[in-house]
């Protein structure tokens, strides 16, 4: 009896509960990670550097495969071997690592036997001499004269004590610095910028004309409907092969007629200069997009009460006034919608382009998103891709900004 | 006079616009069905004295298409189903239950709809492969940053709708306000929540980015990366990309015939929350 009470008192709290959890675990705690990426000299294929480090840390695990890996040479080269110098080396190098392990054992290694443990930059200096001298010694056994299995193999395990050593990589604002001067940031953000302002400007008026249109009765208007569904609801990567077919430079039917036209000179000119590809890519949005944008314009106008506007001829308004005066203004906060999607949209505008270009002629066709994926996943640098990307989330907080401002509507209701 | 002109123009724009549409997927179908020596010919280019077959598809069925058809299947069905339930909770609370932080929790459902998705992704992409999730259906789980914005606001406007009457009288009668949601709320939401489900499903089937980073694995690819992966690097089979574009759209075709009017209702009502 109480405790249903309690959950009817708390039914808000309890009912959203689910979705708040998922909210965090995919979404903002996602969020705050990237955040934190950006000010570390993050990459992958790394060892020393996969993970973020503040403070200097040892990899114990790769530094004792080091070990392991140097004796299991040496063990050869003393059956191989035959003067009593060399052998004398030999041990020696022997004792250094037995003692190398020893110094790791009582001054690093933890009680859980982590395998990356976090040190005094101190005692990484000197975990670092102890390496340095036994790859010296290596170097000076090796150049006695006697008989050894591999020299160069020793010599290449023995150098991957670097990479147990894990230096801070910590990068403070390094990575944003590193925005501000790449000029591969500079050329994808113009272009994003100049894809995104004409594709959603075209789409805006066409969506407009083509929503005033399906806003009449006419005979098949569902029709008309329902068709303008399909180009929204196949998948990008799917649109994006199909246009890349009729784009090909051989039996492109599109780049065959825009050769006839005389738009581009030969149909491989569609999408080998960069000029070209930008408006392919852009035709291609537009044929996507442009019928959602309608649709979205549509239940805008529906809404319209009729009465205005047969109100308004009585009193003997024209057609445009009645659009500049009637429709216009009350379309505005659809438009806004519209207008504020598409643009976010558009601007991370990722799969058309991964599929249809690739980024190419040249890199020239590169949006800011296909930017930072390939840094993040080809070059695996995690920390500079995910700068760019919080980058990005600013220039849309950005846009949304001045969408709101410019055309003065409030966004989450605050005035109902 | 003039009424007659503009009702021609009307019905030429009209025509065009239908023709611009479907000409893509017309012009595909009809090379899909062409052999692959011809798509290289002159004759790619004239609709009349071709040679069609199904040579394209028999090829197309031999590669890992409908395995990833079977996979963006699963993945999507599973991400609709805990999605839709999810967001049905969330936005009837939000809708119609008080409590504190909703302006807040509303501004952070919107904000996240409309961060770029590569913000999300370097740290999903960590923990799954610390988890060993990658090439799984695990992928469901992220796919909720995606969707749940688009279904909440769908729902919290069809909640909306529902006469508040309905909950007053029940609750007067002494019924939960859980009772009252499962009971009475759901039952007439209905429509609505088949509208943010088919809506969810779309958002998840056609998700790109999520997919190509965390399903890497040929045999657990969607069906989106798996069609990309078909403009190879060095040469392509046009016959072959053509037959896998028209299968790929095929279920998109039939969930839009069959539910155009939950979609348009979708559109409308996930962005307009009035």
């Amino acid at each position: 009896m109480k405790f249903s009470k309690w959950v009817d008192k708390n039914a808000g709290y309890i009912l959203v509960l689910p979705a708040v959890i998922f909210i965090i675990l995919f979404s903002i705690a996602p969020i705050m990670g990237t955040l934190r990426y950006a000010f570390f000299d993050m990459q992958l294929n790394d060892q020393s550097r996969n993970d973020m480090y503040m403070k200097s840390n040892v990899n114990i695990a790769l530094n004792q495969e080091t070990i392991d890996y140097i004796n299991y040479y040496l063990d050869i080269d003393l059956d191989l071997v035959q003067k009593d110098a060399t052998i004398s080396k030999i041990d020696e190098i022997k004792m250094d690592l037995i003692e190398l392990e020893n110094f790791i054992a009582e001054e690093i290694a933890t009680a859980d036997l982590r395998g990356v443990v976090q040190v005094s930059e101190d005692k990484q200096n000197a975990l670092i001499g102890r390496q340095e001298l036994i790859i010296k010694k290596l170097e000076e056994l090796y150049q006695m004269e006697d008989e050894f299995y591999s020299p160069e193999d020793t010599m290449a395990v023995a150098s991957e004590f670097e990479t147990s050593i894990i230096k801070s990589n910590f990068s403070g604002g390094a990575n944003f610095a590193k925005i501000l001067t790449d000029t591969r940031v500079h050329s994808t953000l113009k272009f994003t910028l100049v894809f995104t302002i004409i594709s959603v400007f075209a789409e805006l008026i066409l969506g407009l004309a083509l929503a005033l249109i399906m806003n009449k009765p006419f005979k098949g208007r569902s029709l008309v409907r329902t068709f303008s569904l399909i180009p929204w609801a196949i998948p990008t990567s799917v649109a994006a092969l199909m246009w890349c077919y009729l784009y090909n430079g051989s039996s492109g039917i599109i780049s065959n007629i825009f050769t006839t036209l005389g738009f581009i000179p030969s149909p491989a000119a569609l999408l080998n200069s960069s000029k070209n590809a930008l408006w392919a890519i852009i035709i291609a949005d537009v044929w996507k997009t442009t019928p959602y944008m309608a649709l979205l314009l549509l239940g805008g106008l529906q809404v319209i009460p009729n009465s205005l506007y047969e109100s308004s001829a009585i009193e003997g308004a024209s057609k445009w006034q009645q659009f500049r005066y009637i429709t216009l203004p009350l379309l505005k906060p659809s438009i806004f919608v519209a207008l504020l999607f598409r643009t976010l949209d558009a601007f991370r505008v990722l799969d058309l382009i991964y599929v249809l270009t690739g980024g190419g002629p040249g890199g020239s066709t590169e949006s800011l998103s296909l930017y930072a994926y390939k840094v993040m996943f080809s070059q695996t640098r995690f920390g500079y891709g995910s700068a760019m990307v919080l980058v990005m989330a600013l220039v849309v907080g950005i846009i949304t900004f001045i969408y709101i401002k410019a055309l003065n509507v409030d966004l989450i209701g605050e005035k109902r | 006079m003039n009424n007659v002109k503009s009702s021609t123009l009307f019905k030429i724009i009209i025509v065009l616009y239908l023709f611009i549409i479907i000409f893509p997927f017309f012009w595909v179908t009809v090379t899909s069905f062409r052999p692959e020596a011809e798509i290289w010919s002159a004759n790619a280019l004239k609709l009349r004295g071709a040679t069609y077959t199904s040579a394209n598809y028999v090829n197309l069925f031999k590669t890992t298409i409908l395995n990833s058809l079977k996979n963006s299947l699963i993945i999507s069905t599973i991400t609709t189903v805990y999605v839709t339930m999810i967001a049905s909770l969330c936005a009837y609370s939000i809708a119609r239950l008080e409590f504190k932080f909703k302006k807040l929790l509303t501004v952070i459902i919107l904000a996240t709809s409309m961060f770029p998705q590569m913000i999300v992704i370097g740290p999903i992409y960590r923990v799954f492969v610390k988890l060993g999730w990658t090439n799984s259906y695990y992928i469901s789980l992220p796919y909720s940053m995606i969707t749940l914005p688009i279904a909440v606001f769908i729902l919290i406007t069809h909640f909306s709708q529902i006469p508040k009457e309905m909950e007053e009288s029940a609750i007067m009668d002494g019924s939960s306000k859980i009772n009252t949601f499962f009971k009475i709320i759901l039952p007439l939401a209905a429509p609505g929540i088949f509208t943010s489900a088919i809506m969810t499903f779309i958002g998840a089937w056609n998700e790109f980015l999520l997919s190509l980073t965390l399903n890497t694995n040929e045999a657990w690819r969607t069906a989106t990366v798996s069609i990309s992966f078909l403009r190879g690097q060095f040469e392509i089979f046009w016959g072959q990309v053509t037959a896998a574009t028209v299968v790929v759209t095929i279920p998109t075709l039939i969930i839009v015939i069959l539910f155009q009017r939950q979609i348009v209702s979708g559109i409308t009502s996930g962005a307009l929350k009035e």
